[in-house]
């Protein structure tokens, strides 16, 4: 990890009509860092993963990248796949030149997906729908991959393999990932930095860096748990 | 699973494919027989109602003589025209008032009060305008394909999940890639819905458009044939009508096949 951020967000906020949904957001994330947002419904988390995805622009404050023409790729909660293009299609449906093909092809077999090249989506289950629309993700080799409540529509053994296998994924490419999840004991797992997103505002970060054992897990889950119940401070605890 | 197990699960499964194939075609034949046998049993008046057969060679003379082939080669040509006219300014149309709020706001009021004006109620209007010639049956198909393809096309075109949308435009999609790859893709399943109910539209137009104003036709022979009480083309006029709204909705319902082979995946699914 280097000290030159790849993306900073100073004094964000943001506004629809009267509603405040955000207000002075301040985070920076840094190359090869997994981090997680966590927060209950409506805390602004996903407002912020759209703003950073530049998929709405701030009301106010900086939104800086290192790299202007930064790549960045979104999984979604749904896995908005294409039903009318085949698994294989759908991976390479924004670049269906032959090299980004044959790329496909490898990707399936990274997600874990090989058998099911010519199928249509459809014919798959919730699981493997979500490693299909991480597979697509990953065709960009994206500098920022961004997860938006990925796995919130999942039952729970699926759901816990999928955190396995996306926290692996992410670490051996070295990926830049910014997770949005309610789930903080998924957050405390998966990621290396957990930062609470509570009233559209940061409040508080906890880094998990030195180890994801169970210990590390607890004890980050019922700190940040204890946060996001509690009268909002800004604080920042390393465990 | 052994070979042979395999071969008489292959084995059921043909014959109750072949069943299902057959299963709709049952209902036509034995009404078809019934009436063979009531008419050559003579419990029915065979000047007023001909037997299949004796319809059926009236088919065959009049093929034979050319005129068979001549007036369905003139509607054929009518209904094809009109389709292709009608088919072309309604998906126009639907595409640009789907895709530009400008166009819609412009287009699409003026639009749906056209549409809810009957067409057919502008057979003395075409009459006046165009005679009995060409211009004024294809004009009355085209109109009459128009408004379904219009409002299949429109309303699949808006009602493109909206997640896709942010989906493509997260993934950098251009307009055109879009267009290509999301919104027409997704708006196809509406679209073809259009095409299916058009072609029904198109025949229904025609034979009225035929039977008032013509003189060729299968439309006009069976008018003509009315005139001479020959009922056996009557009724044989009436069968290639629906010979040929089956014959389009087996081409519509193909045509859904190869374009939406991705459905049928998921009933199988």
């Amino acid at each position: 990890m280097t000290n030159t951020p790849l993306l900073t967000l100073e004094r964000i906020g943001k506004v629809y009509g009267t509603k405040v949904a955000l207000h002075d957001v301040n985070f920076s994330i840094y190359p090869g860092e997994f981090i997680a947002l966590v927060g209950m419904s409506g805390g602004g988390k996903s407002t912020i993963l759209r703003l950073i995805a530049q998929l709405e622009a701030p009301t106010s404050g900086n939104l800086s990248y290192a790299d202007p023409d930064m790549t960045t790729r979104v999984m979604f909660q749904n896995d908005r796949l294409l039903p009318w293009m085949t698994n294989v299609q759908n991976l390479s449906f924004h670049a269906a030149d032959k090299a980004q093909q044959a790329r496909a092809q490898a990707m399936l077999q990274t997600v874990g997906l090989t058998d099911f090249a010519d199928g249509y989506p459809s014919a798959l289950s919730g699981g493997q729908k979500q490693r299909l629309a991480l597979g697509r993700a990953l065709m960009a080799d994206p500098q920022l991959l961004l997860l938006d409540e990925p796995l919130g529509a999942l039952d729970a053994l699926t759901r816990r393999k999928m955190q396995d296998s996306i926290a692996q994924i992410c670490r051996e490419q070295h990926l830049t990932t910014l997770l949005i999840t309610h789930d903080v004991e998924e957050a405390a797992r998966m990621a290396d930095r957990v930062i609470v997103v509570k009233d559209g505002t940061n409040v508080y970060e906890a880094d998990c860096a030195k180890g994801q054992d169970a210990a590390t897990i607890g004890t980050v889950s019922e700190q940040v748990l204890d946060v996001i119940l509690t009268p909002t401070t800004t604080t920042t605890v390393h465990s | 699973m052994d070979n042979a197990t395999d071969l008489t699960q292959k084995a059921h499964r043909s014959h109750t494919y072949n069943f299902y194939q057959f299963l709709p075609w049952l209902i036509p034949l034995a009404l078809i027989l019934m009436w063979q046998v009531a008419g050559s049993l003579n419990w029915l008046a065979t000047d007023l109602v001909p037997t299949p057969w004796a319809v059926l060679q009236d088919g065959v003379s009049l093929w034979q003589s050319g005129e068979l082939p001549k007036n369905l080669g003139i509607s054929l040509y009518r209904a094809l025209m009109g389709f292709a006219l009608g088919g072309s300014v309604g998906f126009f149309f639907g595409m640009l008032n789907g895709l530009s709020k400008t166009a819609r706001g412009l287009f699409d009021s003026t639009i749906q009060m056209l549409r809810n004006i009957p067409h057919l109620s502008l057979i003395p209007v075409v009459i006046i305008l165009f005679g009995i010639g060409e211009a004024a049956k294809i004009s009355l198909v085209t109109v009459g394909v128009m408004f379904p393809i219009y409002i299949n096309t429109f309303h699949g075109i808006t009602s493109v999940d909206p997640e896709l949308i942010e989906m493509g435009q997260a993934y950098g999609l251009s307009k055109r890639e879009m267009l290509t790859k999301i919104v027409f893709p997704g708006a196809l399943p509406t679209i073809l819905v259009g095409i299916r109910y058009a072609l029904g539209v198109m025949w229904t137009t025609l034979i009225v458009a035929e039977t008032i104003s013509s003189n060729s036709g299968i439309g006009y022979m069976a008018t003509n044939a009315q005139e001479f009480m020959d009922m056996k083309t009557v009724l044989l006029c009436i069968v290639i009508y629906a010979l040929l709204g089956k014959a389009s909705d087996l081409i519509a319902k193909l045509l859904e096949e190869i374009c939406l082979d991705w459905q049928t995946e998921r009933s199988h699914a």
